[in-house]
């Protein structure tokens, strides 16, 4: 009988704890929580609104994928236009170069071809340097596969004009140049060399007219852009039709 | 003894609730219905000791048992989109009122009866 109402007694204690335990935690729980919002709003109504923020969720989602998917297809482009552009001024700097539009650089040789000193009976000079023995030059140096001449800084390209004027100064692009020229070449060194020097080769050709021609071998040369001299109003083309 | 370790118990969960962190506003509608349950099984326990056909171990299991599945028929109320609550409500605080009027007419007979003695014996 004792035990049987320790039991009873412990069992209930229990009972009770548990009760009281949960009772208080719910008050607190509704005391503490802000309802005052939702208490207010009937439930059909928190179900209208619940559906309302739904759908609206939905569409700025969709509208979110869209844009996203917008903006990815828009970088792509972008990319292979940035391809497009590169690949554009890659040929365009290439043309450039070619033209002779731009400084450039790189192993080559320089060439010095002095007027004689020597003079003959009546004092004047055997024989002074012509613009064919450059223009020859030149067109050794660019068949032994010079990328880029210059003729005392006047770089040599398609357009370049080679002449005598008088008999002691050459024109070059229209500029006036005298001795000694200096003629610079960018390309293979052994090759441009070898080209200038073979026997009976051009060299040769110009100690037998008494020239003396230098040749040095360098591994950097800079060559200028095409400067021509050119008037002003040279400069807008008439003939040429530009379309 | 049995109704020293009542108060003890009271008192430990009245202070053990106090302490304890609140729990989510969503689960406290659960946490309600069972109370409720409960309330329900402490009055029916009270009812079968007057009546002398007390069985702890029907009062225990009703008071875990059916707090349990007031909370799962809540459950699947909400998920099948029904108020099944207020129909174990209904049962519950139904059944309640009718302990508790046993329980005053028990007591008012027990009263009168006392009464009716107490004159006999002044009589």
């Amino acid at each position: 009988m004792k035990k049987e109402s320790k039991v009873m007694a412990i069992t209930l204690g229990i009972v009770c704890f548990v009760l009281f335990f949960v009772i208080f935690i719910q008050f607190r729980t509704i005391e503490k929580t802000d309802i005052s919002g939702i208490e207010q709003m009937q439930e059909e109504q928190l179900k209208e609104a619940l559906s309302q923020w739904k759908t609206k969720y939905e569409e700025v989602s969709s509208k979110l994928e869209d844009t996203s998917s917008k903006i990815k297809e828009y970088e792509e482009k972008k990319k292979s236009n940035q391809e497009a552009t590169e690949l554009v001024e890659k040929e365009l700097e290439t043309a450039n170069m070619i033209l002779g539009k731009t400084d450039v650089e790189g192993e080559g040789i320089e060439i010095t071809i002095k007027d004689p000193e020597e003079t003959d009976v009546e004092g004047n000079q055997i024989k002074l340097v012509e613009a064919e023995d450059l223009m020859q030059a030149v067109n050794e140096l660019k068949r032994a596969g010079a990328e880029a001449i210059s003729i005392n800084d006047q770089r040599v390209v398609n357009m370049t004009d080679i002449a005598n004027l008088g008999t002691r100064y050459i024109i070059v692009n229209s500029w006036q140049i005298s001795s000694p020229y200096t003629i610079k070449a960018i390309g293979d060194r052994s090759h441009l060399e070898s080209a200038l020097s073979i026997k009976n080769g051009y060299v040769d050709q110009m100690k037998a007219n008494g020239i003396t021609v230098n040749i040095d071998d360098k591994k950097n040369i800079v060559i200028g852009k095409y400067e021509p001299k050119i008037d002003e109003d040279k400069m807008s083309l008439k003939y040429i039709n530009n379309n | 003894m049995v109704l020293v370790a009542i108060i003890i118990g009271c008192l430990i969960g009245v202070l053990v609730g106090s302490v304890l962190p609140i729990i989510p506003y969503t689960i406290s509608g659960y946490l309600a219905i069972s109370i409720i349950a409960a309330l329900d099984s402490v009055f029916g326990g009270i009812t079968s000791s007057l009546k002398g056909n007390f069985d702890l171990k029907i009062f225990v299991s009703g008071f875990f048992i059916n707090a349990i599945l007031s909370i799962l028929l809540t459950y699947l109320g909400e998920k099948l989109n029904i108020d099944i609550y207020l129909a174990a409500i209904v049962v519950f605080v139904g059944r309640m009122f009718n302990n508790l009027g046993f329980i005053r007419r028990y007591y008012i007979e027990k009263w009168t009866k006392k009464n009716k003695k107490q004159e006999e014996t002044q009589q």
